[in-house]
């Protein structure tokens, strides 16, 4: 009787791994444009902080703020040349707080497209 | 008088801004310590407490969670100045502080403990130590002062003849019956020693000489037990802080006040009078006491 054959009678049972590889780009930073930081989430403001200034340092802004979900907020400056964070907070605010708790660190993608019209004197 | 620096707790447990608040919940439950400075260089950053802790998530830097605005005191602060922060802050503990250092931490249980020994424990009442303290802390305020000293006639005889249970009895009478008399936000009465009361009072010198005649009033007109008779003497003398001038080189203190009111006394039992009023003074700044500075 062959090996095989005696491992399938059950007297020693075969012991495999498989293995799956995803490869991707890590984000650096990993975060987009915009990110709240619930009152209780796992990080706080420092924190992000502290992982802004090493990752990407002085691209974006960490706003303290007073509301009922999140504690602060972390835009990317360059947002800010294009929409001012008074403008931008509030429905950044309104819209992330639908879907998120206090618990929770949300990540935002915020695309602003400036229309502009201007009629030049010919 | 008694200072923080010297009751206060100077092996001081602290964390770092960078600690998790996991790590730090670990370390108070060791220890048993509710409420940890947080310090960055040597100086103080912060405050931790078991409260912040409880509301945040273990994942956290210690610099998310903490308590940025300390109550602090300097290590030459009063007992009763630290007390009064602790009450007006509604906090636990107090971090003491030379500079921006942290140097102790005194906490609420420890400050009570201290402060308890100067409270009477036949009567009820405090003692001469903060008799001082609140005079001075009256005429910081701006306020006039009188002190009346009160010394019970005779009253040893009552210990030799009755025994000292029946004293001690007597005693605690005369405090509910003084206290009786007393003007809450007024008068402070105190057991300074012995069979001698004191009080400190905001009233006019005038107002304060009626106010030991309604003292010594009270007790005589009071039912003893055993149908015994006390009787009792006081002194008053008042006292405004003045500021200092040059070549006034022996300034009056409270404890001159509390003195003449003695001394008082003691004449309003010699010439068998009810009271007898020394009059007033005026005391120097140099000896109200120092502010204790706060850093919030």
């Amino acid at each position: 009787m062959s090996s095989k054959t005696r491992s399938l009678l059950g007297s020693e049972p075969l012991r495999k791994a498989e293995m799956t590889i995803r490869l991707s780009e890590f984000e650096i930073p990993p975060m987009q444009d915009a990110l709240l930081v619930g009152k209780k989430a796992p990080i706080g403001p420092e924190a992000v902080r502290s992982m802004v200034d090493a990752l990407s340092p002085e691209q974006y802004e960490i706003i303290r703020i007073e509301h009922q979900v999140f504690e602060a907020a972390v835009l990317k400056r360059s947002l800010l040349k294009l929409l001012p964070k008074d403008k931008l907070l509030p429905i950044l605010l309104e819209e992330c707080e639908r879907v998120a708790d206090e618990h929770a660190v949300v990540k935002a993608q915020v695309n602003i497209v400036i229309q502009v019209n201007r009629a030049v004197d010919l | 008088m008694q200072t923080i620096g010297e009751i206060m707790t100077k092996e001081l447990v602290t964390v770092k801004p960078e600690d998790s608040v996991a790590r730090v919940a670990e370390l108070m439950e060791r220890t048993r310590i509710g409420g940890l400075p947080v310090v960055e260089g040597g100086r103080l950053v912060g405050i931790i407490s078991s409260r912040d802790i409880r509301r945040c998530h273990p994942n956290r830097l210690i610099a998310d969670a903490m308590t940025k605005e300390v109550v602090t005191v300097p290590p030459t602060c009063s007992l009763w100045e630290a007390k009064e922060l602790l009450e007006r802050h509604g906090i636990e503990r107090l971090v003491v502080v030379d500079g921006d250092y942290p140097v102790g931490v005194v906490t609420k249980s420890l400050l009570y403990a201290e402060l308890g020994k100067h409270i009477d424990a036949l009567t009820g009442l405090q003692q001469a130590a903060f008799l001082q303290r609140k005079a001075l802390e009256l005429l910081q305020d701006g306020k006039e002062i009188a002190i009346i000293f009160l010394d019970l006639d005779d009253f040893g005889a009552v210990d030799k003849e009755l025994g000292h249970v029946v004293g001690d009895e007597i005693l605690c009478r005369v405090a509910k019956v003084l206290g009786g008399v007393m003007e809450e936000g007024f008068d402070y009465l105190f057991r300074y020693a012995g069979d001698e009361f004191a009080v400190v009072t905001v009233k006019p010198l005038e107002e304060a000489r009626k106010l030991a005649l309604r003292m010594v009033n009270a007790i005589s007109e009071e039912e003893w037990p055993l149908g015994i008779k006390v009787a009792a003497s006081a002194g008053v003398a008042g006292g405004r802080r003045a500021s200092p001038r040059e070549g006034d080189l022996e300034p009056y203190t409270v404890s001159d006040l509390i003195n003449m009111a003695s001394l008082a006394s003691t004449r309003a039992k010699k010439e068998r009078r009810q009271v007898v009023v020394a009059g007033e003074i005026e005391l120097r700044e140099a000896n109200c006491i120092q502010q204790c500075p706060e850093t919030v």
